[in-house]
């Protein structure tokens, strides 16, 4: 055994990656909210836990860095946050140790870590072996979460100014939805003409009971829709019972977000489409003409039931 | 106010290409026929070169290090890389590829990177490189080469705002808010797809490209010992298993009929 150091940054990632430490070694934290609940959370599954002040990747990285220092750990594990993949790349050229963020598996073996992660866009699983200390940084449900009901130490660890000054902090404009949890989701793409024409979407998933997601083009560049709407390889990761792809040409950068739907379902006007090889059910339609006779098809359904 | 800031070194990767990967008979990846071509976000990085580079004044430098062989047939590929990067912006450009450190480790990559540029003098005031590759995905390259070269550096920038003196003002895309940053040069940046439109080299600057030097070098030529930690086990291509029905009707309504006659029998939809 010996001393796992665990990144946190949500209070729904701790679980599940003290879990995965546990398999390995001796748990510590490193975590930087501030709220009493979310300490107190922590501090219940019975380990050390250290309170950096902020959530900024060069604190992170120094307090992580100090802690690596002291406690010769064999293994850091965090989230794939932005803030964490960040800060770990900083700590792994620090102290040149093996780093894999994305990681959908892990075994542990006595000389070394075998990880699973997905590669060009999720096309290829490439497994890895890599000796100890390594950081790797683990997807959703990788791990059983831990138990709680322990009683752990609270130590406040403060590191130095960094070279970099903040001028302002900004915050995102966020929808608050939990796509990783929505169990039918409808995806919109370039095929939209317009903003307004996501109202169309928008009544699809609210009569499915699911939620709207989209494409790069979509949510970072047009901002019609949030941040934490956009579906793909800088975005989200998504596994729903019902993908709907609608107007979503099926590039390898958002596919690679939806690989773990169950039902693919893909709307596109162009029979060309590469999403049409990459779903369940393909709809060669124009969508303005298929999504408002889909919706009332679904209407006069739910009516008669 | 022209500002004299120095040189700057834009790292650009040739990368397996994932719109065309290739599969070997018993379904392992076959790496040595996919081919490379520019990491996507490469292109933003070059493209903001190009922005900064009358304020900088100096020279620009592309760094790229061969990650995937077999090297002999990684010629043509790894050639049309950097030379996007020279009809683009580059003055000069440094390549590495040696037997030695294929296929690729991010600990020896960075070190490589980090070795191109102390020993060939490059000099930079500033290091561009894209967030990510479109082939490892693992945002960590720029991140380990600043900390080689003892750097400041900023991830995730989606905005250069503006060169104050000689500290850059940069806008940083965190997971949850973003920072406006006050960064000292000489310092290392990734920046997103957000940070520009980069636009293709014009013909004129395709047919400059081939006048400007590519200097091939090998682990030797930079005195550099590598010890590589990664021992890829298996590559193995996902197999789509997606049943591709195609519903393809005049009548919507007989298409939103089949279709939801799928999904209920799929038990994906409940009424």
């Amino acid at each position: 055994m010996g001393n796992v150091i665990v990144v946190s940054q949500r209070p729904s990632d701790a679980g599940e990656l003290v879990g995965l430490a546990r398999s390995i070694g001796d748990p510590v934290i490193v975590a930087f909210q501030d709220s009493a609940e979310r300490v107190e959370e922590l501090l219940s599954y019975g380990c050390r836990v250290y309170r950096v002040k902020s959530s900024r990747p060069e604190v992170l990285a120094r307090a992580t860095s100090t802690l690596y220092n002291e406690l010769k750990p064999k293994l850091i594990v965090g989230p794939n946050t932005r803030n964490v993949k960040d800060a770990m790349a900083w700590v792994a050229g620090l102290h040149d140790i093996h780093m894999a963020p994305d990681v959908a598996g892990v075994r542990v073996e006595p000389d070394g870590i075998i990880y699973k992660r997905g590669f060009l866009s999720e096309r290829v699983v490439m497994t890895v072996k890599a000796p100890y200390p390594a950081i790797i940084l683990v997807n959703p449900r990788v791990a059983e979460p831990a138990p709680r009901g322990g009683v752990g130490e609270l130590i406040e660890l403060n590191v130095g100014d960094t070279m970099v000054r903040v001028l302002e902090v900004k915050a995102k404009e966020l929808s608050g939805v939990n796509l990783e949890a929505a169990e039918i989701i409808v995806g919109v793409g370039r095929g939209f003409k317009a903003k307004e024409d996501l109202s169309m979407a928008f009544e699809l998933a609210k009569l499915l009971g699911g939620q709207v997601g989209g494409t790069r083009p979509i949510a970072a560049d047009l901002k019609w829709l949030p941040e934490d709407a956009w579906i793909g390889i800088s975005g989200k990761r998504v596994a729903p019972k019902l993908y709907i792809a609608i107007g979503v040409s099926g590039a390898p950068q958002h596919m690679s977000g939806v690989s773990g739907s169950k039902v693919i379902v893909a709307v596109n006007k162009d029979k060309s489409a590469p999403i049409f090889k990459q779903a369940d059910y393909g709809v060669v339609a124009d969508l303005y003409k298929f999504i408002p006779v889909l919706i009332d098809v679904l209407k006069r359904r739910r009516g008669s039931t | 106010m022209v500002c004299r800031l120095g040189n700057i070194v834009v790292l650009v990767k040739a990368s397996l290409n994932p719109e065309v990967v290739r599969q070997n008979p018993d379904g392992t990846f076959d790496i040595d026929y996919t081919p490379l071509k520019i990491s996507d976000v490469d292109r933003n990085a070059l493209e903001e070169a190009a922005r900064l580079r009358q304020v900088f004044g100096g020279k620009v430098y592309s760094v790229t290090v061969l990650t995937w062989g077999p090297l002999r047939a990684r010629e043509k590929d790894l050639r049309l890389a950097v030379q996007e990067a020279l009809a683009k912006v580059a003055d000069e450009a440094f390549v590495v590829a040696d037997e030695s450190i294929i296929p690729g480790d991010y600990t020896v990559t960075a070190n490589v990177i980090a070795a191109v540029i102390k020993k060939m003098g490059l000099n930079p005031s500033l290091i561009l490189a894209g967030e990510v590759s479109i082939d490892e995905s693992t945002y960590q390259i720029p991140g380990r080469v600043a900390t080689k070269l003892g750097l400041p550096y900023v991830g995730y920038v989606k905005r250069i705002r503006e060169v104050r003196g000689d500290r850059l003002v940069v806008e940083r895309d965190l997971e949850d808010y973003i920072e406006v940053l006050e960064v000292p040069l000489p310092a290392v940046l990734s920046v997103t797809q957000e940070v520009n439109e980069p636009r293709p080299p014009t013909l004129i600057q395709i047919r400059m490209a081939s006048r400007k030097p590519i200097h091939m070098l090998t682990l030797k030529d930079l005195g550099l010992d590598v010890k590589r930690q990664r021992s890829i086990l298996d590559m193995r291509v996902v197999t789509v298993s997606r049943k591709q029905v195609l519903i393809e009707e005049a009548s919507m309504e007989k298409a939103a009929l089949k279709l939801v006659e799928h999904l209920e029998k799929e038990g994906v939809l409940r009424f």
